[in-house]
């Protein structure tokens, strides 16, 4: 599934891109608001992702978009993956990398503060009614491919979760269910130290068998060296291409989503129970 | 000891486990493949305890399946793909013994 997809297409897969156009005008049945991103720590981020989520899914806020900003560097584990079979410890600590763990499956990613653009859409459960997870995956991503396309690259889904063009791979989703509502998060490399990455993630030769390369750090083609643009305006050329398919007001955390995430900080994400889940 | 299977255009499993007395034990399952619901994540273990080492893939995965919660859907792998992990952990500590 990794052979480019028609220019009209968001996937390889026909039907996929298909099922996704026949859908597309969901996106509009709601009203969407922004979070724009400020510096945050890492578990707040992610304790963030279970608070709104789960704010949406009450239907105390509005479906979301929230762009995420990174106050230092850090390893975020899948939900179901060892800490040890992903991450070389001795070096992420010796670097002061933090290690935490989301609530979304998927797999490792290193993230320093400019290096990544990342994002996520809390939605009601009824925006992915009727789709298979495949389809939804594509189908929360594919403005984010065509605003991809627009600045030139030639931009597809590839695989289950992969944002991809024929400079290497962009970034990847994951997704988290619950609460009557679905939220979607999408990781983009911006800018990569390969050097690093290839030390303090430990990216095995299976996991890369279908993908004909040795290292993690070569499949990836971060978009600075794809596009040349500084990462704030990726970020706002992101927020007008998703304001072109739904209306998107401007909205801010409040003081009480961030008292919220500070506790589920504490009760959870910052616990050795939750970060070494599977040690 | 432990086996990997990556599904073609999907997600990596790992399965880890010891084999006493002919039969799979200490398992554990990760990777990064999704599941929903998560809360499903433990069955997939228990299913596979105490399975005897010589059961063939078909059968393992069956084990797999009927252990997961009805709805249970894991998404980038499947109850196939964790068998093949673990057949192939077993071939690997057979080549080491």
């Amino acid at each position: 599934m990794s052979e480019q997809p028609l220019p009209t297409q968001i996937t390889a897969d026909p039907a996929i891109s298909d099922r996704i156009a026949e859908v597309a005008d969901r996106w509009r049945d709601h009203e969407w608001e922004l979070i724009r991103s400020t510096p945050l720590a890492p578990n707040m981020n992610l304790a963030l992702d279970e608070v709104l989520t789960s704010a949406v899914g009450r239907g105390d806020r509005k479906p979301t978009l929230r762009f995420w900003g990174w106050d230092r560097r850090a390893v975020i584990l899948g939900r179901f993956q060892s800490v040890k079979n992903e991450v070389n410890v001795e070096a992420a600590a010796a670097e002061g990398i933090e290690i935490v763990r989301r609530i979304s499956g998927g797999g490792a990613m290193l993230v320093e503060p400019e290096g990544a653009i990342t994002w996520s859409v809390y939605a009601p459960e009824s925006l992915i009614r009727g789709l298979s997870f495949a389809e939804s995956y594509a189908f929360f991503d594919a403005w984010a491919v065509l605003a991809l396309r627009r600045l030139g690259l030639e931009a597809w889904y590839a695989g289950l979760n992969d944002i991809t063009a024929s400079g290497g791979k962009i970034g990847g989703a994951a997704q988290a269910r619950r609460w009557n509502a679905v939220l979607h998060h999408v990781t983009m490399a911006y800018e990569m130290n390969g050097e690093l990455l290839n030390r303090v993630l430990r990216v095995g030769k299976e996991k890369l068998s279908d993908k004909g390369i040795q290292s993690a750090a070569k499949r990836v083609g971060p978009l600075r060296q794809q596009t040349d643009m500084p990462r704030e305006a990726l970020i706002e050329h992101f927020i007008t291409a998703f304001a072109d398919q739904a209306p998107l007001a401007e909205s801010t955390l409040t003081p009480e989503d961030i008292v919220a995430a500070e506790e589920l900080i504490e009760k959870r994400f910052a616990t050795e129970d939750w970060v070494n889940f599977l040690p | 000891m432990q086996g990997q299977f990556k599904t073609p255009g999907g997600k990596l499993v790992v399965v880890d486990f010891q084999v006493v007395e002919g039969m799979l034990r200490d398992v554990t399952v990760h990777g990064d493949f999704f599941l929903f619901p998560d809360d499903a994540f433990p069955a997939l273990a228990a299913a596979l305890e105490g399975t005897p080492a010589g059961l063939d893939s078909t059968h393992i995965a069956d084990r797999v399946r009927r252990g997961l919660p009805a709805g249970a859907e894991l998404v980038g792998a499947s109850p196939e793909a964790i068998a093949t992990a673990i057949q192939r952990g077993l071939a690997a500590a057979g080549d080491r013994a």
